[in-house]
């Protein structure tokens, strides 16, 4: 009994263990979700607190970055402002530890001009990579980009994109992109030419999903548009509603709307969805697809 | 000159002989082994990720080599009072300095080199995995941060034996050294911080702070000047002007500290 006793406490307090080990990683797990994301310490000190290791700090940091949008998304959770606010900022850090690592650009591009609505956010993180990755045209790219399709400013658009044509490696459709940019700005057409380019340019499966929805719901965008022109050409006037080209011929069908919105016409004969080319419209204000009303 | 180098030899074979020898090429092991893993995590830079990965074990390997081994063989003697019967030997006091740091100095290299080639081996394999996405890699730029991490931690170790040949305890010389090892690496980011932000704003900053800054740089060693990581993460260009600098700081700031330790270390009375 004398030496069955102390194997007898192990195994008891060995029991004990495993279930405060399940209580405490379950309340964990309530507590972590409560807590508000976080805090990225400045550049400026986590520079320093990284004793020379700060490539291998932005790697974490980026890492960190990483699963807490894939925990969210995985969850089914919508992230709010805040946590925005956090992305925008840890990703900003990240570049500051190294500006040289291009994980965080593409990032950048991906969510912040993407799903948060915040391309000026991205553009201010792209712009400052300029001045490192003095070769790559991405990032010039998609600068122009965020603000060909995002914010609407053409003209500094075609400038970009110029500018990323003249970097090696880049695509040669992209100089004669920029100089039509400034005359086409609005078609749909140079749209899909811009997401034909980030699809190809793009291993990330999420975004490769949402980037081919978006191609789909264009590509649609853009046969009504070409029927459209015909119809003005041939008639002389715009149809009072889509439905006319389909009626008078110039259109089998009308081509649906992979958002699930209604297609309409504009008085200055721009073709719109009601869904705007976005799952969830009230989450990202900031994104316009096509002018409205 | 003989005696120097005898010296040296007993002093690498004891710290080889060293069993946290094992516990630090273990974890350096297990360092390359998680670089494998985390790499696929990456989107596109896996190639940075993987030299800064091996860089930094590197370097820790390194870190833990000179404060956990280099102080002991420094110390031993001293402590064990084993000196009197090394010093009673045909043998200047100047001569065992140099004879303790050039065995410390082989030791870590041996030490660093087997890593280093366990490191190539990681970096090989994930270029074989990923040839898509080591772009601006380059096997140069690689040895040549590798290399400076040699000189680094040759750097560190003159501290250590410095520090040892003024201070009697190991437990003191191991918490100055550290104390040196984590200034040195961040007094640049401090020195540009204080100039870019004060100048910025045009505010004054005391000039007691700004002179024991300045003096502070001078006497530690600024071990950013070893640190290549960037480049051959990226694939940047290192000037060969640069390379020399930083060889020619690392060797000229050693033999500074390897002189006054051994100014120091004569004239000190052992009971």
């Amino acid at each position: 009994m004398r030496r069955l006793l102390p194997i007898l406490m192990l195994l008891v307090t060995i029991i004990v263990y495993g279930f405060l080990f399940q209580g405490v990683w379950e309340s964990r797990e309530l507590v972590r979700a409560k807590t508000p994301v976080g805090y990225t310490i400045p550049s400026k000190f986590s520079r320093i607190l990284a004793l020379g290791n700060q490539g291998v700090l932005s790697d974490f940091l980026f890492l960190k970055i990483a699963t807490f949008i894939g925990g969210k998304s995985g969850s089914g959770e919508l992230l709010n402002e805040e946590d925005w606010q956090f992305v925008a900022q840890s990703l900003d850090a990240v570049i500051d530890l190294d500006p040289f690592f291009v994980d965080p650009y593409m990032l950048a591009e991906g969510l912040l001009a993407w799903d948060a609505g915040k391309p000026e956010e991205a553009n201010q993180l792209l712009i400052k990579g300029m001045k490192y990755r003095t070769w790559d045209w991405r990032l010039p790219f998609f600068t122009g980009f965020n603000y060909f399709y995002f914010l609407k400013d053409y003209e500094t658009a075609s400038g970009f994109i110029m500018q990323a044509s003249q970097l090696p490696g880049s695509p040669a459709y992209l100089a004669t992109l920029g100089a039509r940019l400034a005359y086409y700005g609005g078609k749909s057409k140079t749209a899909l030419l811009f997401l034909q380019q980030m699809l190809a340019d793009t291993d990330d499966v999420m975004m490769k999903k949402r980037l081919q929805k978006r191609l789909q719901a264009l590509e649609s965008a853009v046969v009504i548009e070409e029927a459209l022109e015909k119809f003005k050409i041939q008639e002389g006037r715009l149809p009072k509603e889509l439905s006319e080209l389909v009626s008078s011929g110039y259109l089998v069908m009308l081509p649906s709307d992979p958002y699930g919105g209604k297609w309409g016409i504009l008085k200055n004969g721009r073709v719109f969805s009601t869904s705007k080319f976005a799952n969830a419209p009230q989450e990202n204000p900031k994104i316009k697809q096509t002018p409205s009303k | 000159m003989k005696s120097v180098f005898a010296l040296a030899t007993i002093t690498y074979k004891e710290g080889i002989r060293n069993r946290s020898l094992f516990g630090i090429a273990l974890l350096a092991l297990f360092l390359f082994g998680f670089n494998i893993t985390v790499a696929g995590f990456f989107m596109r830079d896996v190639g940075k990720v993987t030299v800064d990965m091996n860089l930094s074990a590197l370097s820790f390997a390194g870190l833990l080599l000179v404060f956990f081994v280099g102080v002991n063989l420094m110390a031993k003697d001293i402590d064990r009072k084993t000196i009197h019967l090394v010093l009673s030997k045909p043998i200047s006091r100047a001569q065992y300095i140099w004879g303790k740091y050039l065995g410390i100095q082989f030791f870590i290299s041996v030490s660093l080199l087997l890593l280093f080639v366990f490191s190539c081996l990681t970096v090989g394999l994930l270029l074989n995995l990923y040839p898509n996405y080591f772009i601006g890699f380059s096997w140069t730029n690689f040895f040549i941060a590798c290399f400076f991490v040699l000189v680094k931690f040759s750097v560190l170790a003159a501290i250590v034996v410095f520090f040892s040949s003024i201070t009697s305890s190991s437990l003191i010389t191991l918490i100055f050294s550290i104390s040196s090892y984590v200034v040195g690496i961040t007094i640049e980011e401090v020195v540009f911080y204080l100039r870019s932000e004060f100048s910025a704003q045009e505010k004054i900053i005391s000039e007691s702070l700004q002179t024991f800054i300045d003096i502070v740089s001078y006497m530690i060693p600024n071990f950013a000047v070893f640190d290549f990581t960037l480049e051959a993460a990226h694939g940047l260009v290192i000037t060969s002007q640069r390379i020399f600098l930083s060889f020619g700081y690392g060797a000229i700031y050693i033999s500074i500290l390897l002189m006054l330790a051994s100014l120091i270390f004569s004239r000190r009375e052992f009971n």
